[in-house]
């Protein structure tokens, strides 16, 4: 396996959750395409990418921490990856400019201080962006990272027939992540195997 | 001098580095928290607690070179302190912005947080404030409700979850697996079921697509 970093090794292996296909398009497409990464969308429901086994990574909009209405959705969504996860990390995107429309001021406001001030004190990682091409190459070198640490994904992640059947079983155990159901359908030959 | 241990931060203070004296980041924490000003604190900038501290890179830092990055690489080195990196993002920085962030986040794994100006980095500074000591007042009440991000140890009852999860065998719905579990206990005693035990509760072609399951 190539160790060095930059050099893309043809295991790094990342999950997409399928909303991101319309949510972020250019953030898988330039994970593909540019980077030479193996993106496998699938539906993940927890978080929006799991570059790991460990690490799960949410990509949120700046102007979703702007506004308190969001609140209770973020943190029931993060209370819950940090139930699954043992590293959760949060890629803050800046919002995209719709054409015809004059760059919008950012007013920064105290409620966003406050959730970056919680966000941190949670010991939740935050990485800024500013468009879908730099969150793809933040996610890139967040999964060169995991894999210096020995932490990458490293089974197949398409299961077929009764193997599709056996990973649903394993899906369904409360407080199992995709990649550690993964891991299980991978490493015992059968349920009997890995209940006992 | 490179200090960089911890410091006793007097409980509802900020203590703050000499150089920022009459500074405008200074100027506005002052109405705001209690600033002490302390010589000799060498590397760090603010000291929120005991544990967590600031370090400010200021636009003309970003753009002066690397000597910032020679600090915060001494600062993770000699001190077990959470630090928090503030640095001053604006257009002119903007494009040194991703290789900070790649350095302080990625490899140091600290804390790095954008603000335009020292305006904003006030502003963030009072909210980390009241983040980390609310907490401290919080825990000696032991209600940890305050941040909406940590999460509640709660555990969740172990039957519903069992019963989902049996479901997920083929010709297995909801009637059959209460039946198979109100009969073997566990999934853990269902694996472990001889094919002519389960026929006895589901019948003969359930069982056996359960058995070869």
């Amino acid at each position: 396996l190539s160790r060095v970093p930059g050099e893309h090794s043809p295991s790094l292996c990342i999950l997409a959750d399928s909303r991101e296909i319309s949510s972020g398009p250019e953030v898988i497409s330039f994970l593909r395409a540019v980077h030479g990464l193996r993106v496998q969308v699938c539906s993940l429901g927890t978080s929006d990418y799991v570059v790991s086994n460990r690490l799960a990574v949410d990509r949120v909009l700046q102007s979703e921490l702007q506004s308190p209405g969001n609140r209770n959705k973020l943190s029931q969504r993060l209370q819950r990856l940090q139930g699954i996860f043992q590293r959760i990390c949060v890629i803050v995107e800046t919002d995209r400019v719709r054409p015809g429309e004059t760059s919008r001021f950012f007013q920064r406001t105290q409620y966003y201080d406050g959730v970056l001030s919680a966000l941190v004190q949670a010991g939740i990682r935050i990485l800024f962006s500013s468009c879908q091409e730099q969150t793809a190459a933040l996610l890139k070198e967040l999964a060169l990272l995991e894999h210096r640490k020995d932490a990458a994904i490293q089974v197949p992640t398409e299961p077929e027939g009764h193997r599709r059947d056996i990973l649903n079983f394993y899906l369904s155990i409360p407080s199992l992540s995709y990649g550690a159901a993964l891991n299980l359908c991978h490493s015992f030959g059968s349920i009997t195997a890995m209940a006992n | 001098p490179v200090t960089a241990g911890s410091i006793v931060v007097p409980y509802g203070h900020v203590i703050g580095n000499e150089k920022w004296r009459g500074s405008e980041v200074a100027q506005r924490l002052q109405g705001k928290v209690r600033l002490i000003f302390e010589d000799g604190l060498g590397l760090v900038d603010f000291h929120l607690s005991n544990r967590t501290c600031i370090l400010l890179i200021s636009e003309a830092d970003l753009v002066a070179g690397d000597e910032f990055k020679r600090r915060l690489v001494k600062f993770r080195n000699a001190s077990s302190l959470r630090g928090i990196v503030i640095v001053e993002k604006t257009q002119i920085s903007d494009q040194y912005y991703l290789g900070v962030q790649k350095l302080v986040v990625l490899e140091l794994g600290m804390v790095l947080l954008p603000v335009a100006n020292q305006g904003e980095a006030s502003q963030l500074i009072v909210q980390l404030v009241i983040l980390f000591l609310g907490l401290q007042v919080r825990e000696q009440s032991r209600d940890r409700g305050a941040n909406p991000f940590l999460r509640k140890q709660r555990a969740q009852p172990a039957e519903p979850a069992a019963l989902q999860t049996v479901q997920h065998i083929p010709g297995v719905g909801k009637t059959k697996a209460l039946l198979l579990l109100q009969h073997f206990g566990s999934i853990h005693g269902l694996c472990n079921a001889a094919i002519n035990e389960l026929e006895q509760v589901v019948g003969q072609t359930a069982a056996q697509q359960i058995y070869s399951f």
